[in-house]
């Protein structure tokens, strides 16, 4: 079990029960270990069967990927792949990878094993796999010599850099050593790792906490001096934000996610704080039911979208947050604005007399994730928003899988649910086929649009290698969703995190999901 | 005797399917799809079903009885979405935690609530007297989450003498396991740093969870002193000339001694409710948190295998308590 | 006679028809009276019905109880215009914690009541008929005081939803076992009577023999189970609003109250602070009173 894991050595390390603040970090030896907090725990650490933003913060640092995101706004840097080409079909690429890069138990990462990952990926068919899925069959990835890997798409796809950073390169060996009978390895890889990354574990426990240890001789190197380079890092798992707070404030973390606007505000005014704040990628929005119930009918759904108050949006987020003034988000490629509908009581109720409800005189359920205040506060500014249109707004907060459960099929889904859905990488594909009828089942598709036009145009894109034709697409797609108002749209709130002032390399990349931050360049400064 | 216990455990052993019943009762009253929810998020629509033929949700209830008995009996509770383990595992795993705190808390009630209950007899009357009444009465109306969370605020957050929650500070090594309960295993490994931080962690969840237990103890301790000062044969020892306080420690001490436990036999198990909210404030990873986190998130298994964890052990710790009564009280032997 | 004016005839013949019943209320208030405890009690728990008959009317901000939104004014401490301050959305929290007196009124009512029409009955008979009917019954009680009562109400609320009619349900099912242990050693204690063996050889139906002789014996036992149990009834509740299986918003109800105030500590916490207090009161009232009950209808049982 995993208490036995626990008893790896300790050598040296200062235990915490010293209770004074100013001894802010962690220890061992004389390098600093890094705590970092958050509510979201990491149930299944495998690549290829799970991702969320604590379960790809941990993978980032045990895993290395062909690629990199990197820089606000994201740009994809060479990381296992020196350099890559692309046929004049767009179907082959080609990557040539680095010759240095090894596996921590000494095993040199060469194409086989990026091939290997990329077909175990595929195979899976599980977390990351719907990216490359569609394009990519199994079998199409081939080793071409021991630093070259070559992928043939079934058809052009402009966009498939873009989702290559976030599958990562397991050792195949270990995993198949470690498999038990047809499992390809994935209950071992759940809690431990067969990675390059400039981490490895340390005690592992998906629940609670979760240290690393630094690799000294990771092959790419450490972006900070030899001498400040941290021991490790550890991931706190707490659940409420309340304790997480007091856990910063007393200095047994160093940096905290996913603190309320409330509390960051309380927290800028302390010395001893730093508080960061990004613009964040990941729209909100509340996602109606387009097939099911009063919000079948666009004009109920206009009136719905012209009732909602956006200000209170900026509000509950204390200003910093972005009100949506297109239907993709700010990071995409080929976004465009549009004209987005605004809180106006008039036109609310000109476009629910269209409706065969004038009068109001209904209930619609609001789905939102359990235990987020954030979403639930917005819950409440929408009852009371749809007060006057004498619309009743019921309620219901539940965990996110019970959430996307009910959402997979129309017949289902709630009247309004609301999601967060993030762009994972810069395509415009990605974030139009969120539109288009193959979104069904996923949770991003909560709204069950079909719609023939958008559709045709989105498979259209999709493989389109004239850059300007394939925006001015995307553009119209744009245009058409506005129309249609399959959600209501709310923001993009910033990304915010609250860290202590001796935490240095502190990066934001706005492709990171929810609370995740890059670890590997995280270091504390000396005093 | 052995008669007694005999019986008793057959009653236990009754108790326990009646209780195994109720579970399967709720389980299957559940609104949401159950292999739905086994199968999770990403789940397509072929794999709900295989799930379903896998767990036997499409056959009829009283073969999935069968099935659901003789899964308990091979110790297979299912497993848990949220933490991806066997339930078994992770109850094995919580279990030591919650019965740590169950056992300080009952540790501290009694030790300071029956001497407590016993002066407040001597003293009848007095303030002192009063205070504790006060203090019995209160005990148990206190909304445990609420003076959980004000004690964190007092202690822990404005004052910092105390951690705010968890078991065991972030980067502190666990000491070797022996029985799970960490303060109990680093004192059997001699770390004192260790039982020092575990000790500062278990102070406010062992208090707060202590709180009614304490407070029937108060009462039924004072009460029986009461009757017992004012019986006949205590004021035959008193005139003969036996000095008040042996008066007091022999004779009235004993005859306190079964009603207070049969009063800890009772609140012992709203002590066992208790942990679900006092382990949610102080984020004391036991068998209460883990529920609640299970049940909060629609993630059934664990729920189940918790409310039969606790149910087994309150029925255990009645038998013990009815074990002790009749090898204490002669009277009750043989019954 | 004495003369007395117009109440004359009518009201006399009231007092010597009710003479006994009268003087023997009188004791009753009298002996009530003289525990200070129980007087407490019976001022908290009637401060506690009156907020829930007329809350609503006397708060002063009455749309803050559905949930209006007034981001400006959110997060204010207590003050001469919000005595308990505000919440998230600017709501006042004196308002809103006065409301939920009525909710918790309910509740407690609800769970209370459901437990004693399931219980009564069912520890009467146990108790009157014995044997068989006995057995059955006070085994199938005893699974269910085998688990506490918290766990199983957690575990049912989590099999049907979150939500206060499913918390009020399962507290029922949790609290019916009480009843029918308590009516059950009245009942059996009373079968033996020497009236109602009286009224078996005169021929009385079992239904005349409880109707007239069990159940209105069973009353005051009853009832001061009752108004204790109202108490321990609401805690429950709210302890699983705190867990986040209560009413859902904006009901202001105070368990859930204070789970949404915990993500607000310490800064703002005014918040958690006075819902928590109000259930305190309410608690420790029912409780008082309760006590203050039994020591007065039935003082063999006197506890000091």
């Amino acid at each position: 079990m995993h208490r036995r894991n626990f008893l790896l050595g300790a050598s040296g390390l200062v235990a915490a029960s010293s209770l004074d603040p100013a001894f802010g970090f962690e220890r061992e030896g004389n390098r600093r270990i890094l705590v970092f907090s958050g509510n979201q725990p990491v149930p299944i650490l495998d690549p290829h069967q799970r991702y969320d933003w604590s379960t790809r913060m941990m993978q980032r640092c045990l895993y290395d990927a062909l690629v990199r995101y990197e820089g606000s706004p994201a740009k994809v840097i060479p990381w296992l792949a020196e350099r890559w080409e692309t046929s004049e079909d767009g179907r082959t690429w080609t990557f040539h990878l680095v010759g240095n890069a090894k596996f921590h138990n000494g095993d040199p990462l060469d194409a086989e094993a990026v091939r290997y990952s990329f077909e175990r990926g595929l195979k899976l068919n599980k977390g990351i796999s719907w990216m490359l899925s569609k394009h990519l069959r199994p079998g199409s990835v081939a080793a071409v010599d021991a630093r070259t890997v070559r992928f043939t798409l079934e058809q052009p796809y402009p966009d498939f850099l873009s989702f290559l950073p976030l599958w990562f390169v397991v050792n195949p060996r270990q995993v198949v050593a470690n498999a038990e009978g047809e499992d390809e390895g994935q209950k071992w890889l759940t809690n431990a790792e067969a990675g390059s990354g400039p981490f490895r574990i340390k005690r592992w426990d998906g629940q609670t906490v979760m240290s690393l240890e630094a690799v000294p001789d990771y092959w790419k190197g450490w972006p900070m001096a030899e001498a400040d380079r941290p021991a490790g890092v550890i991931y706190r798992v707490m659940r409420e934000s309340a304790p997480r707070k007091a856990a910063l404030q007393r200095g047994e973390v160093d940096v905290a996610a996913g603190l309320t606007p409330d509390d960051l505000e309380q927290l800028e005014k302390m010395p001893g704080m730093v508080v960061t704040n990004d613009p964040g990628a990941a729209p909100f929005s509340i996602m109606l039911n387009t097939q099911k119930g009063p919000t079948a009918d666009v004009n109920f759904r206009k009136a719905l979208a012209h009732a909602f108050d956006y200000e209170a949006l900026i509000t509950i987020h204390k200003g910093d947050a972005q009100l949506m003034d297109g239907p993709f988000p700010p990071v995409t490629a080929g976004r465009i604005a549009c004209d987005m509908p605004r809180q106006n009581l008039e036109l609310a109720r000109q476009y629910l007399a269209k409706t065969p409800t004038p009068e109001g005189g209904i209930e619609l359920e609001f789905l939102h994730i359990a235990g987020h205040e954030v979403q639930r506060q917005i819950g409440l500014v929408l009852l009371a928003a749809l007060r006057p249109l004498n619309i009743k707004v019921n309620l219901v907060a539940q965990p996110w899988p019970t959430l996307i459960g009910r959402g997979a099929s129309p017949e289902t889904a709630a009247a309004m649910t609301a999601v967060y859905v993030t762009p994972v990488t810069t395509s415009p594909d990605t974030v139009a086929s969120q539109y288009a009828s193959s979104a069904a089942g996923q949770f991003w598709g909560i709204h069950h649009l079909r719609d023939a036009e958008i559709d045709r145009m989105v498979a259209e894109a999709a493989v389109e290698l004239d850059q300007a034709k394939r925006m001015a697409t995307y553009a119209a797609i744009q245009r058409r969703i506005v129309d249609l108002q399959p959600v209501i749209f709310g923001m993009t709130a910033n990304q915010r995190w609250a860290l202590r002032p001796y935490v240095k390399g502190f990066a934001h990349q706005p492709l990171n999901l929810t609370g995740e931050v890059d670890l590997f360049p995280l270091f504390a400064a000396r005093a | 005797m052995l008669r007694l216990l005999a019986r008793r455990i057959a009653y236990v052993a009754l108790m326990l399917g009646g209780l195994v019943l109720i579970t399967f009762v709720i389980s299957n009253v559940t609104p949401a799809d159950p292999a739905a929810l086994a199968a999770g998020p990403d789940a397509t629509p072929d794999m709900v079903a295989t799930l379903r033929q896998e767990y036997g949700l499409d056959r009829p209830l009283p073969e999935q009885f069968v099935r659901y008995v003789g899964d308990l009996l091979h110790f297979r509770l299912g497993r848990s979405i949220q933490s991806g383990n066997e339930v078994t595992d992770d109850l094995a795993r919580y279990l030591p935690a919650t019965l740590e705190l169950v056992l300080l808390a009952m540790g501290f009630a009694c030790v300071v609530g029956i001497p407590l209950g016993v002066l407040s007899a001597v003293r009848r009357h007095s303030w002192f007297d009063h205070a504790i009444r006060v203090l019995a009465v209160s005990g148990v109306a206190l909304p445990a989450f609420w003076i959980a969370l004000l004690l964190q605020l007092v202690l822990a957050v404005w004052m910092g003498w105390l951690p705010t929650g968890g078991q065991l500070s972030i980067a502190a090594d666990p000491p070797p396991v022996v029985t799970g309960m960490v303060l109990l295993d680093a004192l059997l490994a001699g770390e004192w740093a260790t039982v020092s931080d575990a000790a500062a962690h278990a102070v406010m969840p062992a208090f707060v969870l202590s709180l009614p237990c304490l407070a029937s103890v108060l009462r039924v301790n004072r009460a029986e002193m009461i009757e017992v000062l004012g019986s006949d044969h205590v004021t035959a020892a008193r005139a003969h000339g036996v000095a008040p306080g042996r008066v007091v420690g022999l004779l009235a001490l004993k005859n306190a001694m079964l009603p207070t436990m049969a009063m800890i036999g009772l609140r012992f198990g709203w002590m066992l409710g208790s942990t679900v909210l006092v382990e949610t404030v102080f984020d004391w990873p036991g068998l209460g948190l883990y529920a609640v986190s299970s049940a909060i998130a629609s993630d059934f298994k664990p729920v189940m295998g918790v409310t039969l964890c606790i149910g087994l052990l309150f029925m255990l710790a009645n038998l013990l308590v009815d074990l002790a009564y009749g090898w204490l009280d002669p009277r009750t032997r043989g019954a | 006679m004495s003369a007395t004016a117009a109440p004359g005839p009518r009201l006399a013949r009231f007092r010597a028809e009710y003479a006994g019943v009268l003087r023997q209320g009188r004791f009753f208030a009298w002996t009530f009276a003289r525990s200070p405890s129980a007087l407490l009690g019976l001022a908290l728990v009637a401060a506690f019905l009156l907020l829930a008959a007329i809350g609503p009317w006397i708060v002063p901000y009455p749309e803050d109880a559905r949930g209006a939104v007034h981001l400006a004014n959110r997060l204010q401490p207590p003050s001469a215009s919000h005595l308990f301050g505000t919440d998230e959305m600017g709501n006042d929290i004196l308002t809103r914690v006065i409301t939920g007196t009525r909710t918790s009124f309910w509740i407690g009512l609800t769970i209370t009541g459901l437990a004693a029409l399931v219980g009564v009955p069912l520890g009467i008979m146990a108790g009157y008929f014995g044997g068989r009917v006995r057995s059955v019954i006070m085994r199938v009680t005893d699974v269910f005081l085998a688990v506490p009562g918290l766990v199983l109400a957690l575990a049912i609320v989590a099999s049907l939803g979150p939500g206060i009619l499913h918390g009020v349900l399962a507290l029922a099912v949790v609290w019916w076992p009480g009843y029918v242990r308590l009516i059950e050693a009245k009942a059996l204690t009373l079968r033996s009577e020497a009236y109602v063996e009286a009224a078996r050889t005169m021929g009385a139906s079992h239904r005349w023999i409880l109707w007239h002789h069990i159940l209105p014996n069973c009353v005051s036992p009853l009832v001061v189970k009752a108004s204790m149990d109202m108490g321990m009834a609401i805690l429950a509740a709210a302890s699983l609003g705190f867990v986040g299986l209560g009413a859902k918003p904006p009901a202001p109800e105070w368990g859930a109250m204070i789970s949404v105030g915990r993500t607000f500590m310490p800064d703002w916490w005014w918040y958690p602070a006075f819902p928590g207090l109000f259930i305190f009161l309410t608690v420790l009232g029912f409780n008082l009173f309760g006590d203050g009950l039994r020591d007065t209808l039935d003082p063999r049982s006197a506890r000091g």
